[in-house]
């Protein structure tokens, strides 16, 4: 399959998303399992595997296409420290998407396929003249990862994979407004991030028909933009002359994510998966845009994030009720990677606790996959002193809640 | 397919539609303004220009607007507060008194003011020396009079055409002869604030010393006795705030650092002031002279006690001129309405033992006026009278029950540390503070927002009540050309 496709499809979806898991990570990768809980390292479902454990490919039984969308719908409340006015989100729906090719002998020992999905990304776009605006007025993350795949079976119970994964496409649109003494201006930071390269590696063990685990390691990916486009508006005349770059680079962290995944199969109808997801977040000290020239007197400006790791624990099953229907559900508790008093707009975050359904049903060789989540993010208050006690002053102080609904579908064609 | 896929999916969307409206997260209930213990449905503010929305040396129509009573009242109405009504000056008036505006900087930075002389709300019979401005008869719920001290409270004529021109602007003509402890006495609130005081230190402050007086704090604590007995003797609820120590505005603290850094460059090492009042008799003696070593001048980290008011910055821009006699001048102008007839410009040099050939600022002969500067022995008066103000103050309201919005530690933490409202950095510097008003006395409608959201954190404390505070940001500071 040709990657200029699969690149052009992402294009025609936008690849954004509010935030799925923690921080801005987004774990939308396969439909089946988007209805379990998010669950996938210790099995071997379907194509999606290439995402969740490549090493679990060579597994899959079959081989085929499959491509998801997700339908990502937060809806979000601000209430400022002493405030009484409630803000909410100028309502966006984006749609990260996933899709996969796996190829193989039907009997042989290995697989070959391709994937292509949104690991990252954020999307959110804060009311009018809401109290944090000199913090954030809108954010739009994107990535693409591409990953052409391989997995071998090194015997009929042990099977491991990797594949190399591209950051093809990488995107950041951040815009806030700028206090001045008697009005805001606005600064919009438009840029592409660097194609870089990580892999995606795993390992999946089935001792027996009714257990199989599994290990998987996405490595980091730092997200570069050299260059990115510096935009002011509504900075009037008196203060214009204060406001000359039109350059920046700036670095974000894709962390690194090393996941355990647990398949238990009472019987041939009832999969269950149990998965610990554990999320290099620490590397995200700082974030740091550099200018070519001033804004305001600086030529940089650096923000302190000073994430902690994260551990996600997810759970879900699937019960195939006839031979065409299966129906799915599952759950998570996703820790935040903020810590107190370091949240800011752009992730409004804490723990996340999600419900999830779904279903699929095949005739012949299609298949059609639905999944929904539901998303709570635990409300989450930071006051003016933890502010000031963290350094931290640069955001705002209030509380913070959102909810998020993802409904998805999926198709998927084998061989 | 694609009718299979409609039909599969228009129940999902409607489901999803469901789902949405259940998924919007409400804080609402969480934060209700609640009036606590407190009837906020006549709310009367008593004060002073601080209380009148003064700011940029003027009293004008969106200095009203963005007074700290007018934006308390805008949050009491969220818990049952009542209409609010000010004196506001009407379009075609609405730059009040005049006021200053920035017009730019100069090569070196620093800041060109000039007066706001058009759409004035001045009356025929007024003259520049004693204005007087349309008058405002309805009854009105912001009592804030610029200019009063607690020490003209129980002054009869003080709201008369010889008296103070806003407190006269509000004073009906069938009660002419009111005073204002009167008119407090019969406004009747449910609930009130109470910022009165300032002008007892601050127009001798303002004055390097040289004029005006300290108000005695016998009186001082009579009068804060009578108007705090006057509000809540129908058993009103409110608000007191102490008074600021002044010599932490910009009006002290912004002219002195620049003129030592002018002084240690060109290596000098003292200048000479006079202290006290000017000898306005034929029998007097010259004021005394007292050398200040450039050292010990005030810079803007705080290192220093010397402080020079904002009005000396075209002064010491004179430092060291022989044949110079502009400061002198200026002083005899100011003080000629009070002097004998006799005291001609010439004599009144003498009486001061001034000789304006001399270096100014750097002899004896021609030193730097005291209406210019506040020398630390004059500062601890003032400090000490402030520290005895507040203490009445504070006392009265402890025996009444009343909450307190404590000025002084809360501006002096401002002068120290700035303050950030919703992440935007505010300070106690001239101009690019966004605190302090162009007359470096008088806050900026985003100073008043920060007051009126420190007194909401003061009496939902003491009250139990939760009235949100307004989002500091929504006002201007300093006004740009």
């Amino acid at each position: 399959m040709d990657s200029k496709f699969l690149l052009l499809a992402g294009g025609a979806l936008l690849s954004a998303t509010v935030a799925s898991a923690g921080g801005y990570q987004v774990t939308l990768a396969g439909q089946k399992n988007n209805g379990m809980g998010g669950v996938g390292v210790g099995l071997s479902l379907d194509q999606a595997a290439m995402f969740y454990n490549p090493g679990a490919l060579a597994m899959v039984r079959d081989r085929g296409v499959q491509v998801g969308v997700n339908f990502t719908l937060a809806r979000n409340a601000y209430v400022a420290e002493g405030g009484s006015q409630q803000r909410e989100l100028r309502n966006s729906t984006v749609t990260p998407f996933n899709l996969y090719a796996g190829f193989g002998p039907a009997e042989g020992k290995f697989r070959a396929g391709i994937a292509v999905y949104t690991p990252f990304g954020s999307k959110l776009q804060y009311a009018n003249g809401w109290e944090g605006r000199t913090s954030l007025t809108d954010i739009t993350l994107e990535s693409i990862y591409v990953q052409p795949t391989f997995s071998y079976a090194i015997t009929d119970k042990l099977s491991i994979g990797a594949g190399l994964m591209i950051l093809a496409y990488g995107s950041v649109n951040l815009q806030r407004d700028i206090p001045l003494p008697d009005s805001f201006g606005h600064i919009e930071l438009d840029g592409k991030a660097e194609n870089k390269v990580g892999y995606n590696a795993g390992i999946f063990f089935k001792p027996s028909e009714k257990l199989s685990v599994g290990i998987s390691h996405r490595s980091k990916i730092d997200a570069q933009v050299k260059g990115g486009d510096v935009s002011f508006t509504n900075v009037t005349s008196s203060f214009a002359s204060r406001f000359e770059a039109t350059k920046f680079d700036a670095t974000l962290p894709l962390p690194a994510t090393t996941s355990l995944g647990l398949g238990i199969m009472p019987n041939e109808k009832l999969t269950i998966g149990l998965d610990v997801n554990f999320v290099q977040w620490s590397k995200y000290r700082v974030l740091r845009f550099d200018f070519d020239k001033q804004v305001n007197g600086s030529t940089f400006s650096e923000s302190k994030r000073y994430y902690q790791d994260a551990l996600t624990f997810r759970v879900g099953g699937q019960y195939k009720l006839t031979s065409g229907l299966t129906v799915r559900a599952g759950g998570s508790y996703d820790a935040t990677p903020v810590k107190d008093g370091y949240v800011t707009p752009e992730t409004p975050d804490n723990d996340r606790i999600s419900g999830t359904l779904g279903a699929s049903y095949s005739f012949g060789k299609f298949g059609l996959d639905i999944s929904g989540q539901y998303i709570s993010i635990k409300k989450r208050t930071q006051t003016t002193q933890d502010l000031l006690n963290n350094g931290t002053t640069d955001r705002i102080a209030g509380t913070y809640k959102t909810n998020i609904v993802i409904p998805g579908l999926g198709l998927n064609y084998n061989f | 397919m694609n009718t299979f896929l409609f039909r599969k999916s228009a129940p999902l969307v409607a489901l999803l539609g469901l789902g949405l409206s259940a998924c919007q997260p409400d804080l609402e209930n969480d934060v209700k303004p609640s009036a606590g213990s407190v009837d906020f449905s006549r709310y009367i503010a008593v004060g002073n220009s601080l209380t009148a929305g003064f700011s940029d040396n003027g009293l004008y129509l969106s200095g009203q607007q963005a007074s700290y009573p007018n934006l308390l009242a805008g949050q009491f109405r969220q818990a049952g507060g009542g209409d609010f009504v000010q004196p506001l000056f009407q379009a075609g008036q609405e730059n009040g008194s005049g006021y200053l505006r920035l017009a730019g900087f100069t090569s070196t930075g620093s800041p060109i003011t000039a007066n706001v002389t058009t759409s004035l709300a001045l009356r025929s019979g007024a003259t520049a020396a004693r204005p007087l401005y349309t008058k405002y008869i309805e009854p009105v719920n912001n009592l804030g009079v610029p200019g009063i001290r607690l020490s003209d409270i129980e002054t009869v004529g003080y709201g008369s055409t010889a008296g103070n021109p806003y407190f006269e602007r509000i004073t009906p003509d069938a009660q002419a002869t009111q005073t204002y402890l009167a008119r407090v006495a019969a406004s009747n609130p449910t609930f009130f604030t109470n910022w009165l005081g300032n002008n007892d230190v601050l127009g001798y402050a303002t004055a390097g010393a040289a004029a005006s007086f300290l108000t005695p704090i016998a009186d001082f604590t009579d009068k804060n006795t009578k108007v705090i007995n006057a509000l809540t003797a129908n058993g009103a609820k409110g608000l007191v705030a102490t008074i600021p120590d002044v010599t932490n505005i910009p009006f002290f603290t912004t002219v002195g650092p620049a003129f030592k850094a002018t002084l240690t460059t060109n290596n000098v090492p003292a200048v000479i002031i006079t202290t006290g009042g000017f000898n306005t008799s034929l029998t007097g003696t010259p004021p005394t002279r007292r050398t200040i070593a450039t050292s010990t001048i005030r810079d803007a980290s705080g290192n220093g006690v010397q402080l020079f008011t904002l009005t000396s910055s075209p002064y010491v821009a004179l430092f060291g001129r022989p044949n110079n006699g502009k400061a002198w001048r200026d002083v005899y102008n100011q003080a000629r309405p009070s002097l004998p007839a006799v005291v001609t410009l010439g004599l009144f040099l003498q009486l001061q033992g001034v000789d304006t050939t001399q270096a100014f600022g750097a002899s004896n002969g021609n030193p730097i006026p005291s209406t210019l500067v506040l020398d630390d022995t004059e500062q601890a008066t003032v400090r000490s009278a402030t520290t005895a103000f507040n203490a009445a103050i504070t006392a009265k309201a402890n025996e009444k029950g009343l909450a307190i919005f404590d000025a002084n530690t809360f501006f002096t933490r401002v002068a120290s540390a700035g303050i950030i409202t919703n992440g935007v950095t505010n300070t106690a510097s001239f101009i690019s503070g966004n605190l302090f008003s162009l007359d470096g006395v008088h806050p900026t409608p985003r100073g008043y927002a920060v007051v009126a959201n420190e007194m909401i954190k003061a009496l939902n404390a003491k009250y139990g009540a939760r009235i949100a505070e307004v989002n500091p940001n929504d006002y201007i500071g300093v006004k740009f050309p």
